[in-house]
């Protein structure tokens, strides 16, 4: 099948690319890119399960919340226990559980997955503000930051990470019978229950994967320093959706692809630095990233519309 | 479709009149002067800006769309109102008309994107949120905020109506009709419910899905403008980050309000219910003096348990994929016992912050039974304190000694702010202040122009008022505890700067949010004594951090590589300096220096291995004692306009310059002295 919204991506990237090595050569600099990396895999990490969570045809906006906590839950289990191990687990079975909650009340009760997660968003963030009161975790383990490897090869280990997942679940949701079920049930759930399969199940399903990789991310983003603040995370999500419907994911469900998602991640992190690299002031900066995005969907509207035109004119009048 | 044709009460707005009652009566039981007629047009006036907007968005979800853009345009059209009064010499009505313009051209862009593109709302709305924030800052570069505005437009805002009704419930109230007609009686009503319903059978029974859609994003983008107006009226000030967050908020009260985000189902009246039930929630919590943060806890427990009582009781008819809801695989009993879970939840939660309070309340005097005694046998003075953002560990750090003051000196310290910097939640924080008759408001001023008015007011019903940390109008104010001018603190870093690098250079800024108020002063302080003492220095670039080590602990990286030049990193927000430091350490840049305004024990690893040279501060904790202790003072009119001095305990003679009460020099922290720190 071929992707157009992908393929657009990519000529917007080129073009990007392009401009940026005929003026800032600087910015393929490797040790460049390998920060760009470790600054969006975050993101990454956690677009993967906000994709997942839109196929289905829900949404997922308590992310940054979820986040911010999972860190901070890291921290604390990784002092408490002086083992990364346990600060692991217990990030993504935090992120894991907060994505049940989501997950149930979504998929069990049926409410709106918006509101759902609109409602945890504002209370766990306001709840974790209550109960830190803005502390940052201090004095980790000396075994915290980069899992105990040397500096430069925790980025080697963080790409293998994001890599082997991302590959791992875009290979899954083409060829496992679960991932089918994810677009199955985002294209038409009614049609998908009738042919049998357990919806709610699904639902709850993505809704535990987006909390547990949600928490990955914290884990891997924390390691990267040696304290952990208690507002990580604001307007995550904002960045995660962008990515994804950039991406070529649609809002209604069953319909886009990990790739895009990856592409729409690349798109949106590399911007902010190159505007940098290009000399352009920060204060137009947010003006100029709402307008590339408009101009990325635009162009893709603009082609899908004529592609209509055309198949119109040629099926010729009815 | 049952609703939306007559004013039918429907069975979740009944829910959410129920909850409504609850939460009035509850706070009637436990907030002082909460159940007045003052107070209640209070609430109304704090509601309408939210309102409006939740007004624009109510029909925008029941047509199935989004429209995210809303908060942004408001500080789009707030701007250019500002500098076309301002700047361009237009006037009121000049700079009013093009506000609307610009608001109705914003909403032109969405609807045009939208219908005529066929791009989902939530893309194009999610780009238009970045474009016209980005619009708006980049023309005042963040920080011109346009102030001055003559009185009789300002009364548009802040002024009553025979006393009592706030003048803007005259905009709200014709707004609030004219959308429920539009809504609920008109045809593109109807056309927007059966949009919501299925936009390929609205097109096929003949509905110009199209032209019905656009209308209402330019609708939404020229409410968004009016709700700017009204803003920038009441808060007395225009700025780029006027109406930030709104969205959300907006939303919440729509979706609160029962109306469906499948499109479809909702009413104008349930948008109202819950509208009110947010207002009342956040002013219930002010005047029972129980933290802010709850309010975000609550408002998601309240929004899910009216939705999930809303599912059970009602099985509604949403879009047609969603439309098997009869097969829900759980039984109602079930549901219930959710829902009594979440609700019981929060009351508990509630419960336990009433008892905590109290209990803190009648432990104090105990401890401190030898001032309190001698203050006299009368009530105990109570303080409330008011920080620019609860979490900020700075400010945390101030409230400690605010704490150990009001132990030692008998009186009632509520500690109380915004969760994250917002100039309109300070207004709204003060005026319930004044409702709730405390003695004494001390406020860390986000916004001058913005807070003046109600501080004026405050003194006018005999409130004693303080500002501390940042000012606000000498007259709005009895006393500034001033911890150090934006000038010394400027100049303290530059010298520093200076001397690090041999007195020539390059350094970079790292900020806070662009638009913030305190920052942009040093920055422009700092450029003044740069260019008057050391021309040799060059500030090379300013970034934003948006208070996020992450996000500056990036912008650092970036710099280094841009501006190989940079020897010195200045980063003017706390959470800036362990990130800028942290960036430094890991490209092992040993020949590039990090100074800042930071608090010591999160930099204290950074010092100590040479990474920060210097931390600019002052004791914060001094701070905070100093302010909870002049407060108590003058309420016993122990100091007052001729006061040259007092004896302020463990912090030695104090002297007050006019009527600035002086904290002493910042401290420099450096490796020497840092470990002797603690906050």
């Amino acid at each position: 099948m071929f992707h157009r919204r992908e393929l657009s991506l990519i000529i917007v990237i080129a073009a990007l690319g392009l401009v940026l090595a005929a003026i800032a050569p600087g910015y393929f600099a490797r040790e460049n890119l390998s920060d760009l990396f470790l600054g969006n895999m975050p993101v990454l990490i956690v677009a993967i399960g906000t994709t997942v969570v839109i196929l289905t045809g829900n949404i997922d906006i308590s992310v940054g919340s979820v986040f911010a906590i999972c860190g901070v839950v890291a921290g604390i289990a990784a002092k408490g226990s002086g083992s990364v191990l346990v600060a692991t687990i217990a990030a993504c079975g935090v992120g894991a559980a907060l994505g049940a909650l989501n997950g149930s009340l979504v998929a069990f009760l049926r409410m709106p997955s918006i509101v759902v997660t609109l409602a945890t968003m504002v209370a766990l963030r306001d709840g974790l503000r209550w109960g830190t009161e803005g502390a940052w975790v201090q004095d980790l383990p000396p075994g915290f930051q980069w899992f105990g490897l040397p500096q430069s090869s925790y980025p080697v280990v963080a790409c293998a990470i994001v890599v082997v997942l991302q590959s791992v679940v875009a290979w899954a949701m083409r060829n496992l019978a679960v991932g089918r079920a994810v677009y199955a049930t985002g294209s038409n759930e009614t049609a998908a229950r009738l042919a049998g399969l357990d919806t709610a199940r699904v639902t709850f399903g993505v809704f535990i994967v987006a909390g547990a990789l949600t928490g990955l991310a914290a884990l891997l983003n924390s390691v990267r320093f040696n304290q952990i603040p208690s507002n990580a995370g604001l307007g995550l999500e904002m960045k995660v959706i962008a990515a994804a419907v950039v991406g070529g994911a649609a809002i209604r469900g069953g319909e886009g692809s990990l790739s895009g998602t990856l592409l729409g991640v690349i798109l949106l992190g590399a911007i902010g630095p190159a505007l940098t690299f290009l000399g352009v002031s920060a204060y137009w900066e947010r003006a100029l990233q709402g307008a590339i995005i408009l101009a990325a969907v635009a162009v893709d509207a603009v082609r899908e519309r004529r592609a209509f035109h055309a198949a119109v004119a040629a099926s010729g009048p009815a | 479709m049952r609703q939306g044709v007559r004013f039918r009460v429907s069975t979740g707005e009944w829910i959410l009149l129920l909850a409504l009652s609850a939460e009035v009566l509850l706070f009637a039981l436990i907030a002082q002067n909460f159940f007045t007629l003052g107070n209640f047009f209070e609430i109304l006036r704090l509601s309408v800006e939210l309102g409006l907007l939740a007004l624009a968005l109510t029909p925008v979800i029941v047509s199935g769309g989004i429209d995210l853009s809303v908060g942004s345009m408001m500080g789009l059209a707030a701007v250019l109102f500002g500098a076309a009064y301002h700047d361009w010499g237009l006037s009121i009505a000049g700079a009013a008309a093009l506000a609307l313009l610009t608001g109705a051209a914003g909403g032109g862009l969405n609807a045009t994107l939208v219908a005529n593109f066929n791009i989902p709302p939530l893309i194009v709305t999610l780009g238009t949120l970045s474009l016209f924030r980005g619009i708006a800052e980049g023309l005042t570069r963040g920080a011109v905020n346009y102030t001055d505005f003559p009185p009789a437009f300002l009364s548009l805002g802040q002024g009553y109506l025979w006393g009592v009704v706030p003048t803007q419930l005259l905009l709200f109230v014709p707004i609030l009709i004219g959308y429920a007609v539009l809504l609920h009686r008109s045809v593109a009503g109807r056309a927007w419910y059966v949009i919501g319903f299925s936009p390929a059978g609205a097109r096929y029974a003949g509905v110009p899905v199209g032209r019905r859609v656009a209308t209402l994003y330019l609708l939404s983008g020229l409410i968004s403008s009016i709700a700017a107006i009204v803003y920038v009226a009441h808060l007395g000030q225009a700025k780029s980050d006027a109406g930030s967050g709104y969205e959300l908020d907006a939303i919440t009260a729509v979706v609160l309000g029962g109306t469906s985000v499948f499109g479809g189902r909702g009413t104008v009246w349930g948008t109202v219910l819950g509208l009110l039930a947010l207002s009342v929630l956040r002013n219930g919590l002010h005047l029972a003096a129980l933290p802010s943060e709850l309010t975000g806890v609550l408002t998601g427990a309240l929004l899910v348990a009216t939705i999930a009582i809303d599912r059970l009781r009602d099985v509604p008819a949403a879009r047609p994929q969603a439309g098997q809801e009869e097969e829900i695989p759980v039984k109602n009993s079930q549901v219930a016992v959710l829902c009594g879970t979440i609700v019981a939840g929060s009351l508990i939660v509630a419960a336990t912050n009433v008892w905590l309070v109290r209990s803190v309340r009648s432990a104090a005097p105990a401890t401190s039974a030898a001032p309190a005694a001698a203050a006299s046998t009368s009530r105990r003075p109570v303080i409330a304190m008011m920080p620019k953002a609860k979490g900020d560990p700075y400010f945390v750090s101030c409230r400690v000694g605010a704490e150990e003051a009001a132990r030692e000196l008998g009186v009632d310290l509520i500690w109380d702010g915004p969760t994250s910097l917002d100039a309109a939640r300070q207004n709204e924080l003060v005026e319930n202040w004044i409702t709730r008759k405390v003695d004494v408001i001390a406020v860390a001023v986000e916004n001058r122009g913005g807070i003046s008015s109600v501080l004026r007011k405050a003194r006018e019903r005999g409130i004693k008022v303080l500002t501390w940390d940042a000012d606000a109008e000498p007259d709005a104010r009895d006393f500034f505890v001033n911890q150090a001018t934006s000038e010394g603190i400027a100049n303290t870093l530059t010298d520093e700067a200076a001397r690090l690098l041999g007195g020539k250079g390059d350094f970079a800024i790292i900020t806070g949010a662009l638009s913030a108020a305190n920052q942009n002063e040093w920055i422009s302080f700092i450029k003044k004594r740069q260019a008057e003492k050391y021309p040799n220095l060059k500030l090379a670039t300013i970034r934003p951090s948006d208070d996020d080590r992450d996000k500056a602990f990036a912008e650092t990286q970036t710099i280094m590589r841009v501006f190989p030049s940079v020897k010195l990193v200045m980063a003017i927000s706390a959470p800036a300096v362990p990130g800028s430091a942290e960036a430094v350490r890991q490209a092992n840049r040993r020949d590039v220096n990090v100074i800042g305004l930071s608090l010591p024990n999160m930099n204290k690893p950074y010092v100590h291995d040479g990474w920060v040279q210097t931390v600019v501060l002052w004791n914060t904790k001094d701070l905070g004692y100093l302010t909870v202790l002049a407060g108590s003072l003058v309420t016993q009119n122990k100091i007052s306009s001729g006061t040259t001095s007092f004896e302020a305990g463990p912090l030695g003679t104090i002297q007050i310059k006019g009527s600035e009460i002086i904290l002493g020099a910042p401290v420099m922290f450096t490796k020497a002295n840092i470990d002797r720190f603690n906050f």
